[in-house]
This record gives C-alpha cells, sequence and structure tokens, in this order.
C-alpha cells in the first residue's frame, strides 16, 4: 500500500518508542518523517532513569510535556533545532509498577499549526492542566490553563471517571460549556482522552485535540482487550474510532461483532503482544505517513490500546 | 405501482423500508411522513451525541440523498392529521395521499409524570434529537435532575455529567434499572455513577416541580427540595396511538396487530413501539428489527410470522460494563450461581432453574455475556457444566479473590488495632522478632489486646507474613454467605464505609445474591448502628416480631404491650387499655415482669386499629418484641418510699424517655432501683442503677434468663446527669461493636468489662457516643403504632402474602 501523501501538514512530526534494557531507556523504533538527521541522532542516544526527557518521565512516573529545548534536560536539542523541531511529549507506560516504555511525540512549530495535546493531573480531587503543547492556539492554551474538571466532566473529567478512553467528537459544540468558543475559533473538532497510569496512585490524563486543518491525527481507534470484554486473552475488539477517510469506524448494528485484532497480526495486534507501543509508517501504518498505537495498563494487565494514524 | 405510505420515520420503519428495497425496488410507490423534520437515525445512540462521544451525523442512518435515490416520497416535518380509511388516503398538514398500503409506525410518546410543575419550560422529555440538543444546549454548571434510573434516564444523566452540569438521578425502587438488575448489581452500577460525579437517589418519590414560568426546583414528597434548572423526565414510553384509534382500528395498549403485523384493516399495518402483539409491547430494537422483517415479507405477499425472543439490555455509559438478560427473580426451585471480585468491582449471578440457565446478571465482567444469553435462549441443558458455569465458555480455573491478599496489600502505616493505635508495620515487626501467635502479638504490641474486634486481622497479619507457619483460627463465620465473622463484618462496614447492603455482598464477597435470613437481619442492625443516617432500615429483614412491632404467638395472634415510662401509668391510660381489650375481644389481659400490661391474642389484621386507639390516649409501642429498649424498672424512690435514697422512677423515666427508639444488638431492660433493698431487681439487668445516698451505682452485664448473672459495677456517680451519660455511652457502646445477638453480658465475656470502663472514662470518649446515640435517634426514635396504624400503611397487615425477600425466623 502506498503512503498517502495528505495535503495538509500534521501536528505531531516524530514519534518514537523508548524500551528499558538494563538500567537505560534505548530506541526500539521510530518515525521521522523528512528529519533523517534527527533520526539519525537518535539512533545513538540512550537515557538513564532521570536523563533527558525519556528518562525524566521514567523517574517522575508522569506524561512530561516540553515546550522550550533551549536551556533544558533535553538531549539532542541541537538535532531537533536544526530539522525544525521545537516541542515534545513524553508519555511513560506502566503495567502495574513496571514502566513497559515512554512514547516521545515532538511537534514543530509554526505560526498555523494548531492542536493540543494535553497532560492533566489530579489535584485534590480535581483535574488541573499539568502542561500542555497548543501550536498555535495560544488562546485556547490560555483558556486550558485556567479550566479544572471534576469528576465525570469534559473530556478529562469523562476519562477520568470511566477509567476507559474516549474519543469525542465535534469539540466545538462537545466543549460548549468549558472551552468551546475558543476551541472553536481555534478549529479544534475532535479529542481523544486517555488515562496514563503510573505507579503510586496518582491520576493522569493525557487528551489530543485534533484540528481539521492540521489534524493530530486523520483517523483514531480505541481497542478494548480486557478480558473481562473480549474473553479469551490477547484479543481485542474495536469498540469505537473516526476516519477522515472511512467516515465512523463503530457500528451499533454490529455490536458483538467488532473488528477483532488479534496478538501479534498487525501493529494492533503487536501492542496486544508485547503490551508496548508501537509507531508505525507507510504499508504497515495502513498506509498512512506515521500510526501510534498506545497500550493502556490497568492493575498490571493490558486493558485498551489506542491508536492514531496522521 | 402499488402505493405504499409509511407514518413515521424510526428505526423499525426504516429497516421495512431497506428490506422493501432490497427485495423488490420497483414494486412501491413509497411517500415516508415523519413529524420530526428529519428522515431516520439511530435514535438509540442518541446518548453518545448528548455526551459528545459521537456526532449526529455518524448515527443517520438514511440521509436525503439514500431518500431520494430509492425514489421515497419525504414529508418530513409533516404531522398527519387523520386516516380517512373509507377513501384509503392519508391526510398530512399539507395535503393528503391516497394508499393501497398503509404502515403505521408512530413509535412512542415520552411518559410525563403528571405532577404539579409539570408542564414548566425546562421539563423536558428524552426522546429525540430535539430533546437531544436542549440539554446540549444547557448552560454548563447548570443543575439537572432526571427522573427516572432506568436506560434511558442514566444514559442521559452520564451525558449531561459530561456536558458539565451538576447531575441528581431520582429513581422511585430501591435500586437503579431494577427491571434488568437485581439489587448487587444496582449497587454497583451506582457506585459507578457516583464515581462520576451524579447525585443518586432511591426511593425518591417526586411530588412537585416548582418554578415561576421555569423550572426552579424538583420537590419530593419526604420534604427535600433540589434545585434545578433542567429536569429530564425518563420514566417510560407510551405507545403512540391516537392516530390509529382515531381511525377505529383496534387498539388495546397499542395497536393490535397479528403475527404478520396487519391491524384489524387487512390494507393497514403496524410495526415498531406503537403495535401489541399477543398482549406483549415492545421498546428494545432487536423485535422491532424483527417485525420490519416479518412486515415486508408480508407486504411482498410472502410467509413470515413475527415471534418474541428473549432480550438482552445494554446500558451505553462509558466504563459501565453491564449485562442482563432472561429473568432473575426468587423463586422456588430456582438455584443462584455467584461469582464476586470485589477488588475488581465484579459481580456474576446465574439463575437455573430445572438444569437450564433461565437468567444472566453481570457487572464489571461481562465478556461471557453473548455465551450465557445463547444458553438461555437455547434452554441449554448445563447440568455438565454446572460446576464451572460462571467462569464461562473459555473457563480458566478462576477461583474466589483470595481475601488475604487485601491484608497483604496495606502499607506497613496501615492502622490494625484502633484502640491501641497499632499499626501493620509494629505487627510484622513483632512477628519478625518472635511473635508467632496471637497471644505473643498481644503481649508484644498491644494489637487487638482490648475490644478485640482486630482479632482476625492480626491473624491474617500473622498468615501473611509467617505463610504456612500460621494457621489462621477458624472463626465462626456469620453464616453460609460468607467466611467473614460477625466481628470481621463489622469492622469492615466500618472501615470500607460500607452502607447498604448490597454494598456489603459486594464488597465482602457473599457468596448469595442477597444474603440469608440469617445474615440479613445482622446486617441491617450493623448498618443501621454505623450510618443511622446514611442507611435505611430494611424491614423486610427483620425477624417477624419486628416487622410486625408485636409479638407473635404460638395460635398466629400478636401481643400488644403500650409503653408505661418507668412503669408508671395513669388512670386514664388503665381505662384505654382496658376498653382496647374489650373492644378488641382481647382473651388476655396480663401484668409482666417489665412492670407493663400485655393484651394477648390481637388479630393480625386488628393491630393497627387497637394501636391507634391506643395511640390516641397517648400511648406508644412498648417495643416489647424488638431487638432494642424493652423496660425500664423502678421501685417508687424517694417520693414514697421511706427508705429510697434518690428519685429512681424520676430516673428511670428519664432513661427510658432518652433510649426508647434505638435498635440495639439484642434486647436491652433497665432497672433503677431507690436503694441497696433492690426492690427493682436492678442486679440482674443489662444496666441496672442501685440510687445510694452518696449517687448512682451503674452495674451492666447482668441477666435472668437462660444465664442468671449479677451485674458488674461499670461506675458509681454522684448526680442524676451523669447516671444517663454513662448508661446512653454504655448502651451507644454496645451497640457500636457487640455482635448481633448477643446481650451485654455476652459481649462483656469477650470485649472485657475493662475495656469497656476504660473507654468510658474517657469523657472525650464519652460525650462523644453520646452524641451519635442522639444523632442515631434522630431517626430511629419514632413511634413505629403511629406510623403503622395509618390507613395506607394498615393494609400491610391485612392477611396474605409471600414476600420473596423477606427474612424468615
Amino acid at each position: 500500500m502506498d503512503t498517502v501523501l495528505e495535503t495538509t501538514k500534521t501536528f505531531v512530526e516524530v514519534a518514537e518508542i523508548w524500551v528499558p534494557e538494563n538500567d537505560r531507556l534505548v530506541l526500539s523504533g521510530g518515525v521521522y518523517g523528512r528529519h533523517d538527521a534527527f533520526a539519525e541522532a537518535s539512533h545513538f542516544e540512550s537515557f538513564t532513569k532521570g536523563e533527558g526527557l525519556p528518562g525524566k518521565a521514567w523517574a517522575e512516573a508522569r506524561p512530561v510535556v516540553l515546550k522550550q529545548f533551549d536551556g533544558s534536560y533535553f538531549k539532542r536539542t541541537e538535532a531537533a533545532k536544526a530539522v525544525g523541531l521545537t516541542s515534545a511529549v513524553a508519555v511513560p507506560v506502566f503495567a502495574g509498577s513496571t514502566l513497559k516504555a515512554v512514547l516521545v511525540v515532538l511537534c514543530a512549530d509554526d505560526a498555523t499549526r494548531t492542536g493540543a495535546i494535553e497532560v492533566w493531573a489530579e489535584l485534590d480531587g480535581i483535574l488541573k492542566l499539568e502542561d500542555g503543547y497548543y501550536g498555535a492556539a495560544t488562546h485556547f492554551e490560555w483558556v486550558s490553563q485556567h479550566t479544572q474538571f471534576p469528576r465525570g466532566q469534559g473530556l478529562p473529567g469523562g476519562v477520568w471517571a470511566s477509567n476507559t478512553p474516549i474519543l469525542m467528537r465535534d469539540l466545538g459544540s462537545g466543549y460548549r460549556f468549558i472551552r468551546s468558543e475558543s476551541a472553536g475559533k481555534a478549529g479544534l473538532t475532535t479529542g481523544l482522552g486517555v488515562p496514563v497510569p503510573v505507579p503510586g496512585g496518582a491520576t493522569y490524563v493525557l487528551t489530543l485535540l485534533s484540528a481539521k486543518g492540521t489534524p493530530i491525527a486523520r483517523r483514531f481507534e480505541i481497542w478494548d482487550a480486557r478480558l473481562a470484554k473480549t474473553g479469551p486473552r490477547e484479543t481485542a475488539k474495536l469498540i469505537d474510532g473516526i476516519c477522515e477517510r472511512e467516515g465512523p469506524l463503530w457500528d451499533p448494528e454490529n455490536a458483538g461483532n467488532e473488528r477483532v485484532a488479534h496478538a501479534w497480526e498487525g501493529p494492533v495486534g503487536r501492542v496486544l503482544g508485547t503490551g508496548l507501543p508501537v509507531v508505525e509508517t507507510g504499508a504497515a501504518a495502513g498506509g498512512y505517513a506515521m500510526m501510534v498505537g498506545l497500550p493502556i495498563h490497568r492493575g498490571g494487565e493490558l486493558a485498551h490500546v489506542v491508536a492514531w494514524y496522521c | 405501482m402499488e402505493k405504499l405510505v409509511v407514518i413515521g420515520a424510526g428505526m423499525a420503519s426504516g429497516r421495512l423500508l431497506e428490506h422493501l428495497i432490497n427485495a423488490a425496488p420497483d414494486r412501491f410507490e413509497v411517500t415516508l411522513f415523519n413529524a420530526e423534520p428529519r428522515g431516520n437515525y439511530n435514535r438509540i445512540m442518541l446518548s453518545p451525541v448528548l455526551s459528545g462521544e459521537k456526532s449526529y451525523a455518524e448515527i443517520v442512518t438514511h440521509d436525503d440523498d439514500w431518500y431520494q435515490a430509492h425514489g421515497v416520497t419525504c414529508r418530513f416535518g409533516e404531522r398527519v392529521a387523520h386516516i380517512d380509511r373509507d377513501r384509503k388516503v392519508v391526510v398530512g398538514a399539507r395535503g393528503e395521499v391516497p394508499y393501497d398500503k398503509l404502515v403505521i409506525a408512530t413509535g412512542s410518546d415520552p411518559f410525563i409524570v403528571p405532577c404539579p410543575g409539570h408542564d414548566l419550560d425546562g421539563v423536558i422529555a428524552y426522546r429525540d434529537l430535539d430533546d437531544t440538543n436542549r440539554m446540549i444546549d444547557q448552560a454548563p454548571g447548570s443543575r439537572a435532575v432526571v427522573i427516572g434510573g432506568g436506560l434511558l434516564g442514566l444514559e442521559a444523566a452520564a451525558g449531561l455529567r459530561l456536558r458539565g452540569m451538576e447531575v441528581t438521578v431520582l429513581h422511585l425502587a430501591g435500586h437503579l434499572m431494577e427491571r434488568q438488575l437485581d439489587p448487587a448489581a444496582g449497587y454497583l452500577l451506582r457506585a459507578d455513577l457516583e464515581r462520576r460525579g451524579i447525585t443518586v437517589m432511591t426511593q425518591a418519590s417526586t411530588k412537585c416541580i416548582r418554578g415561576d414560568g421555569s423550572v426552579e426546583a424538583v420537590e419530593l414528597e419526604d420534604g427535600t427540595l433540589l434545585p434545578a434548572d433542567l429536569v429530564v423526565m425518563a420514566v417510560g414510553i407510551r405507545p403512540a396511538v391516537a392516530l390509529a384509534k382515531d381511525a377505529g382500528l383496534s387498539v388495546g395498549r397499542a395497536i393490535e396487530v397479528d403475527a404478520q403485523m396487519q391491524t384489524s384493516d387487512p390494507h393497514v399495518f403496524a410495526v415498531g413501539e406503537c403495535v401489541e402483539f399477543a398482549g406483549q409491547l415492545f421498546g428494545l430494537v432487536a423485535p422491532l428489527y424483527d417485525q420490519a422483517k416479518v412486515l415486508a415479507a408480508t407486504l411482498l405477499g410472502e410467509d413470515a410470522a413475527f415471534a418474541p425472543k428473549q432480550l438482552s439490555t445494554k446500558l451505553k455509559v462509558t466504563g459501565c460494563d453491564l449485562f442482563s438478560a432472561g429473568d432473575f427473580t426468587d423463586a422456588p426451585g430456582r438455584e443462584d450461581i455467584v461469582y464476586r471480585d470485589p477488588a475488581r468491582g465484579i459481580y456474576k449471578r446465574l439463575v437455573v432453574e430445572d438444569d437450564r440457565l433461565v437468567g444472566a446478571v453481570m457487572y464489571g465482567d461481562t465478556a461471557d455475556g453473548n455465551w450465557f444469553f445463547g444458553l438461555i435462549k437455547d434452554g441449554t441443558d448445563v447440568s455438565d457444566m454446572r460446576e464451572t458455569l460462571i467462569f464461562g465458555p473459555a473457563y480458566q480455573g478462576g477461583a474466589a479473590a483470595d481475601p488475604m491478599a487485601a491484608v497483604a496489600a496495606l502499607p506497613a502505616d496501615a492502622e490494625i488495632c484502633g484502640c491501641n493505635g497499632v499499626c501493620k508495620g509494629r505487627i510484622v515487626e513483632a512477628i519478625e522478632g518472635g511473635a508467632t501467635d496471637l497471644g505473643a502479638v498481644r503481649a508484644t504490641t498491644k494489637a487487638s489486646a482490648s475490644c478485640g474486634t482486630c482479632t482476625g486481622l492480626v491473624e491474617q497479619v500473622l498468615a501473611a507474613t509467617l505463610g504456612d507457619a500460621f494457621a489462621v483460627p477458624a472463626a465462626q463465620p456469620v453464616c453460609g454467605c460468607t467466611d467473614l465473622s460477625h466481628e470481621d463484618v463489622r469492622r469492615l462496614i466500618k472501615s470500607q464505609e460500607l452502607k447498604s447492603q448490597p454494598a456489603v455482598w459486594q464488597e465482602l464477597g457473599w457468596r448469595t445474591p442477597n444474603g440469608c435470613h440469617v445474615c440479613r437481619p445482622a446486617l441491617n442492625f450493623y448498618l443501621l448502628a454505623d450510618w443511622p443516617l446514611e442507611y435505611r432500615d430494611d424491614p423486610q429483614s427483620r425477624f417477624v416480631n419486628e416487622r410486625k412491632h408485636a409479638n407473635i404467638q404460638k395460635d398466629g395472634t400478636f401481643s400488644v404491650v403500650p409503653r408505661m415510662w418507668g412503669g408508671v401509668t395513669t388512670a386514664a391510660e388503665l381505662r384505654a387499655i382496658a376498653d382496647a381489650a374489650e373492644k378488641y375481644d382481647v382473651p388476655t389481659v396480663k401484668v409482666t415482669g417489665g412492670q407493663r400490661i400485655d393484651l394477648l391474642g390481637v388479630k393480625g389484621e386488628d393491630l393497627p386499629h387497637i394501636w391507634a386507639d391506643l395511640n390516641a390516649a397517648g400511648l406508644v409501642s412498648g417495643h416489647a418484641y424488638s431487638k432494642g429498649l424493652r423496660t425500664v424498672k423502678t421501685c417508687v424512690g424517694t417520693d414514697h418510699c421511706r427508705f429510697g435514697t434518690q428519685d429512681s422512677t424520676g430516673l428511670g423515666i428519664r432513661l427510658e424517655k432518652r433510649l426508647w427508639g434505638s435498635w440495639t444488638p439484642h434486647k436491652v431492660k433497665l432497672a433503677v432501683s431507690g436503694c441497696p433493698r433492690n426492690c427493682a431487681e436492678a442486679t440482674c439487668k443489662d444496666v441496672g442503677i442501685v440510687c445510694v445516698d452518696s449517687g448512682f451505682e451503674i452495674g451492666v452485664g447482668g441477666a435472668a434468663g437462660m444465664d442468671v448473672k449479677e451485674v458488674e459495677r461499670l461506675a458509681k456517680v454522684a448526680t442524676e446527669d451523669e447516671a444517663v451519660e454513662w448508661t446512653v455511652a454504655f448502651v451507644q457502646l454496645y451497640r457500636e461493636h457487640a455482635r448481633y445477638l448477643d446481650r451485654p453480658y455476652k459481649w462483656l465475656g469477650k470485649v472485657g468489662l475493662d475495656w469497656v470502663k476504660d473507654t468510658l472514662s474517657d469523657a472525650a470518649a464519652r460525650t462523644a457516643l453520646v452524641a451519635r446515640f442522639d444523632l442515631s435517634q434522630t431517626v430511629y426514635q419514632s413511634d413505629p403504632w403511629a406510623e403503622l396504624s395509618t390507613r395506607d400503611r394498615a393494609r400491610g397487615f391485612a392477611p396474605l402474602a409471600d414476600l420473596t425477600l423477606e427474612a424468615a425466623e
């Protein structure tokens, strides 16, 4: 299958997976697009606990947003700057207390790219914005910084209360009550909210808010891999999704007979088999320039897989 | 081409059109009326549209292009005024359309509770896209009250919450979705919704909706006032049959059809929620689709017959995983198989009858739902897989969760012994230092050395630390429903803040769906004693005497004992008692050992009436049947007696007025004697006070029944106020710690009088106990006679009734 060349730029330009090996994080896969030099620099890199962005996410057991490389702990600043990458988000993937991997996505800044990658953290029984990267959506950033979500409210509060990933459509109207006007102005349409389980019981929710012009993804999928829902181990059901090309990826008429992914078959199957995130491109990514599959573990077992394609 | 007119563009008629167009695209010239200004969309997916998890565009089944491509003439947004069957025309607002065949698919209307205020602005139903948009448009932070805790109401509540509203769900029944779930699953669902910040009120009856033009509040029958900006009625649907009725078609509860979906007119058919078939109505989509298929065949001249099937239910609230199918009510000959995993919030219950699965309820783990549903539908003989059935088709040898795991998982600083403030880490330290049995741990750390309720927990820490080297002594379990002892259950009700019986059953892993006649009365007491404000007393978990508020006699009649405060009565009261005895042909009137008058031989159906008569004379129930305060016996004291040292009668009356109505683990009898001659026999009572010149000697733990025992001194106090305070504090301590059906002397034998003395010697602890007792009395100090002798309640005393959940004695 040929890689689809969409005309619009995507919000995320690079995605990479770092996995623990002995006492270091080493690169197990990455999609770098046109940024060969940054890829080159990354292949020779590794991180101890607390070192660099992936090491920080590991050590602090929380998702970390980094919006400014200069003068920071980011280790590949020169290489990133050289190709125009300006910001990064690291998401640790824990199964119980075991670190399985750290997913790092990097974004390029310009005046038009709009979207949001947000990290929400619970403090005193309420979700507050820990940090976020918004590209050109500066007003929306300001609004988010001044918004809080109680349990069950909004995309972050909904993810927190249900402890499952949620894919919201039409954020402009969906966020009408809190961040609507601003979301609408920023052109943010679709939102994926994902629980980020970490050892110690702290609550983190990652949200990816996508705008039509510079989508974070052109296709979102949520797979349910819980034993309590799917029965035999190592399969997952596609329970929700939306795709620019195919439309809705769910069908209530087909409830109970959803698409099933089997362990080791395809990129989602590989997430099921390994419990690790995957990043793919080209044919392996269904013809998209980039596919990210992120596992969500609950109680030490794989519960969901979210995938986005751009 | 035949002219086919369809009224209603819902899911059933939409499916019908698909079948017709697929099978014979040129057979019919179709005109489709719809009162809504849009075509067919997947109405059951409105909830995720409300929550924002789906867009309306995604749930449109037939868009304009579809209708155009298939030559369907759409008359959307146009109400049908009437059907003229003689002329075979349908008359719409914009003109009439002739038909050869007519299909009525008008669906249903939401049922609006006709309470005052139901027509205020802001009171809406939840039925179509317009209702959904109305909810979406509601301002952030608004307060919504959803009336109805069924499928639709809960989906609305979850969606509104996700939209940023403060949501309260009112439900008339005792648990949510009572038609689909049993109380245990209902409890888990409620907990799940409460985790989302939704307030759930069960047994909540709406009295009226208040507001000046638009909604301002909802008032409940119990007087509770809930401020509201939006009220969503989701209490049910009624088939929309007005058009059919006006047209003279045969209509019962809905439009009557035969198995071919034909109405009483051979040219008119009906499909969907507006039909009644064999006395049955339909609200779920699966039978509607079956009807559409049958009707398509009928219209095409083919043979087909509609037959209703078993249905299962799905709640569309992200993260709430429940499944229910078949029949799971209790009935003779039915057997339950129950699996609970409290740590994972899983509850599964299968109901088996005659070796066949007849019902299944699942919460948290629904992977095997469809498999169980298949077994129910097919009537499969499950006798060969009975033992492993609950684990589903891919039985993996799963077993109940290890109860030790919870203790093992406790952190070192978790407090194990509340009395002596000993945490787990200290106990583990002691064990590692050589204290390898309970006695040694007690000696070293003082853990479980006081009231003893943490003994089981200490033993579990021993077992978790020592492994096989320590054998946990088998504690006597409450009953066959659980392995936990009474002490464990009491401790866990407090520490885990379990506030309902379903919460106890689920979180403590009960093996039965809803307890048994042994555990239910005990749980009912523990819960009402520990959570007087939150827990609601369950009459069905009481022994027959407490349920009837009278002692049943061996001939089936009852005894009635009015309260006589401190054993003191008046001529007027005695006259009222005498009148009542004559009026109701009471065969025996007897003075009791507790200084009361017992009317023996009252017929069950006379109880409310005799209570009402006695009430009218100012007499209230003497609770002579209850596990609660029975009597306070007194002597005449200083008022009349030459030897009296204090006002024993006055103190007795004061104590009785303070303590009456309170439920206790077993019956409690008090006495106050005015001097050491002890005419009131205070020294063999649960609490006996002997007055002396210098004050009051308070003795506790006496008995004069199967066991005879003299009281032991709890304290000597100088004033009457102190005597009352100590007594109330003692009774409350007993209420909070004793095992159900242990009289005080038995309880004291277990915890030791020293611990009780130590506890009550602390003035602050005493004050707190008294405060907790008084708080409980705000709920429970009420006269059951006054409450139950009203006409509505009195019906319950008429002879009948086999209540399946009743606990039998």
